[in-house]
């Protein structure tokens, strides 16, 4: 684990001064800002569901760029390492594979996760300055949900790189990942509800299998218990499970998300030799 | 103390690396076929052979970077089995340089030796002793290939380890890159290091090496000593100084009127000891001589 940590500082350093995490940072910065922003001005002083309002369009804008940017760094880790044709060299150091895939693993996320949570920060402060109510527990659990579909991403980012043999290559995959992730599968469950008698279990099923819809719904159920928004699954979440019972699933659901892609890419790593 | 005797601690000269039965294939092409040698602690080996001959793969199979069949020990640790221990016992040089171009001297050596578990302070020293310490702040990005290799060479003795796998170190080096880094290998054999070092720097073979193992086609064509090697062959080299043209003295030979002002014998060329020794033609004429 030593070393790992050795790796993960490198990692984190080399991380800090990419262009790439600066430019998402700015970005995420500026339109949590804006958002803060605007989000005060047209909804006037509603209170808590002004914070609520914010807080899930700043929700939305990370579910949209926070796995891009893990996806891409994450993709590039191995691939580009092996493509500079410094991967030999670094396994020819004394360090175990899967020591240097988690540590690359903990680097990555460690500076995705700074970057993210400084716009929370700063957006979180402007909230406060501009809603008259603001609830600190609920901002900092969509914020621990954020960082969770970091983790995920970061590790399905390094199953696209531990497989590809180009950067081009993992990156394609990585960005193919985010587009089924955040876009293709929203659509083909409306389409799968709509063609077939898919019931609430089977919906909820389905609803596992993407860990942003896992981090949307239970971001759902924090800002509104009574599930309303969600229409008939929501109804059908409140009777077979309750809000508590369904938030249980999802966060259970959401932590195998994150160990399992990262335990894929070192066993993959490991084994292809 | 020689480094015979230095490797001769306990009675027999210990072997530090020991190869056994290795092999490899990349797919369908087998590239190493049931390889076997020792190295005696305080012994440089040069290994040698052809480009795709199996050097690189070999190292390879050592670092155990890629899997492989049959045993490697370094220090009496299985590579296989304890890949990382094992590597915590050498120290690689790569044929080109692989450290991260956007990194200082510095930077890399530190990270280096925090990885081999060696003190962050053995990077100025290194720095120095392959005289890059003017260098320690400047970007490896910047450096000429020579100054890379040497960089690389410090990295391989940050932990002082008791092997060193050199792998074609001066392929992309000019003359005097070569020139430099040899001196270095020279220092390092003279301290009694156990150098496997691969190379295609046959002319400076016996200041370079004790030990030769060449191979051709992934299998061992000869593994003997230097000196050994020089005399295997029975084939004598001439130096012939001759008046006038190439043509001119082909001519001559031609018409056995030889005008040469001097004949003499001379040691042979290491190039057609070791082409000889793979199993390559017996006879190579020289170009002016076709």
């Amino acid at each position: 684990m030593k070393t790992a940590g050795i790796v993960a500082r490198k990692e984190l350093r080399q991380a800090v001064g990419s262009s790439w995490l600066l430019l998402y940072a700015a970005l995420f910065t500026a339109l949590a800002l804006a958002l803060s922003y605007l989000g005060a001005r047209n909804l006037g002083d509603l209170g808590f569901e002004n914070f609520s309002r914010t807080t899930a369009s700043l929700l939305n804008l990370c579910l949209l760029l926070a796995p891009l940017v893990a996806l891409s760094l994450a993709a590039d880790s191995i691939a580009g390492e092996r493509e500079r044709g410094t991967l030999a060299y670094l396994l020819s150091q004394p360090l175990d594979r899967w020591e240097l895939l988690l540590g690359k693993f903990a680097g990555l996320f460690a500076a995705i996760g700074l970057a993210t949570v400084a716009g929370f920060g700063i957006a979180g402060v402007a909230i406060a300055l501009l809603a008259s109510t603001m609830d600190a527990g609920t901002y900092a659990l969509f914020l621990a949900l954020v960082l969770a579909l970091i983790a995920v991403m970061t590790g399905l980012g390094l199953v696209a790189s531990v497989v590809s043999r180009t950067r081009v290559q993992a990156l394609g995959l990585a960005v193919l990942v985010w587009f089924v992730a955040v876009f293709v599968f929203d659509l083909l469950l409306i389409g799968t509800v709509s063609a077939t008698s898919l019931g609430g279990g089977g919906l909820l099923l389905a609803l596992l299998l993407n860990p942003v819809e896992i981090v949307r719904v239970l971001a759902i159920i924090q800002l509104e218990p009574d599930l309303q928004i969600l229409g008939p699954f929501g109804s059908y979440l409140l009777e077979r499970t309750g809000a508590t019972g369904a938030s249980v699933i999802l966060g259970a659901a959401l932590a195998a998300w994150v160990a399992a892609p990262v335990a894929a890419a070192a066993w993959l790593f490991e084994s292809k030799g | 103390m020689t480094r015979a005797e230095r490797g001769a601690v306990g009675g027999g000269v210990e072997p530090v690396l020991r190869v056994e039965h290795l092999g490899k294939a990349f797919g369908r092409a087998r590239v190493l076929h049931d390889l076997s040698f020792e190295v005696a602690r305080g012994e440089v080996l040069a290994l040698l052979g052809a480009n795709g001959a199996g050097k690189t793969t070999t190292l390879a199979c050592i670092l155990g970077i890629v899997p492989f069949e049959g045993t490697v020990t370094v220090g009496g640790v299985s590579v296989r089995r304890e890949g990382k221990r094992a590597r915590h016992q050498i120290g690689y040089v790569p044929q080109t340089p692989a450290l991260r171009e956007g990194d200082t001297c510095r930077e890399a050596l530190r990270f280096l030796a925090e990885l081999k578990g060696a003190a962050a302070a053995r990077a100025d020293e290194l720095l120095a002793r392959v005289d890059l310490a003017a260098q320690r702040d400047q970007r490896i990005g910047s450096l000429s290939g020579g100054m890379r290799q040497r960089l690389a060479l410090a990295a391989a003795l940050l932990a002082d380890p008791p092997v060193l796998l050199l792998d074609e170190p001066t392929t992309s080096l000019d003359a005097a890159g070569r020139r430099e880094f040899y001196a270095l290998v020279r220092q390092l054999r003279g301290e009694g290091r156990t150098i496997v070092l691969s190379t295609h720097a046959v002319d400076q073979l016996d200041t370079l090496a004790d030990r030769a193992l060449i191979l051709h086609e992934g299998r061992v064509a000869f593994d003997g000593t230097v000196a050994e090697l020089g005399a295997r062959s029975q084939r004598r080299r001439y130096v012939v100084s001759v008046n006038g043209t190439a043509a001119a003295f082909r001519q001559a030979l031609r018409d056995a009127g030889i005008d040469a002002s001097h004949v003499r014998e001379d040691g042979l060329r290491w190039e057609d000891i070791l082409t000889e020794a793979a199993g390559g033609g017996h006879e190579q004429p020289a170009e002016g001589a076709r």
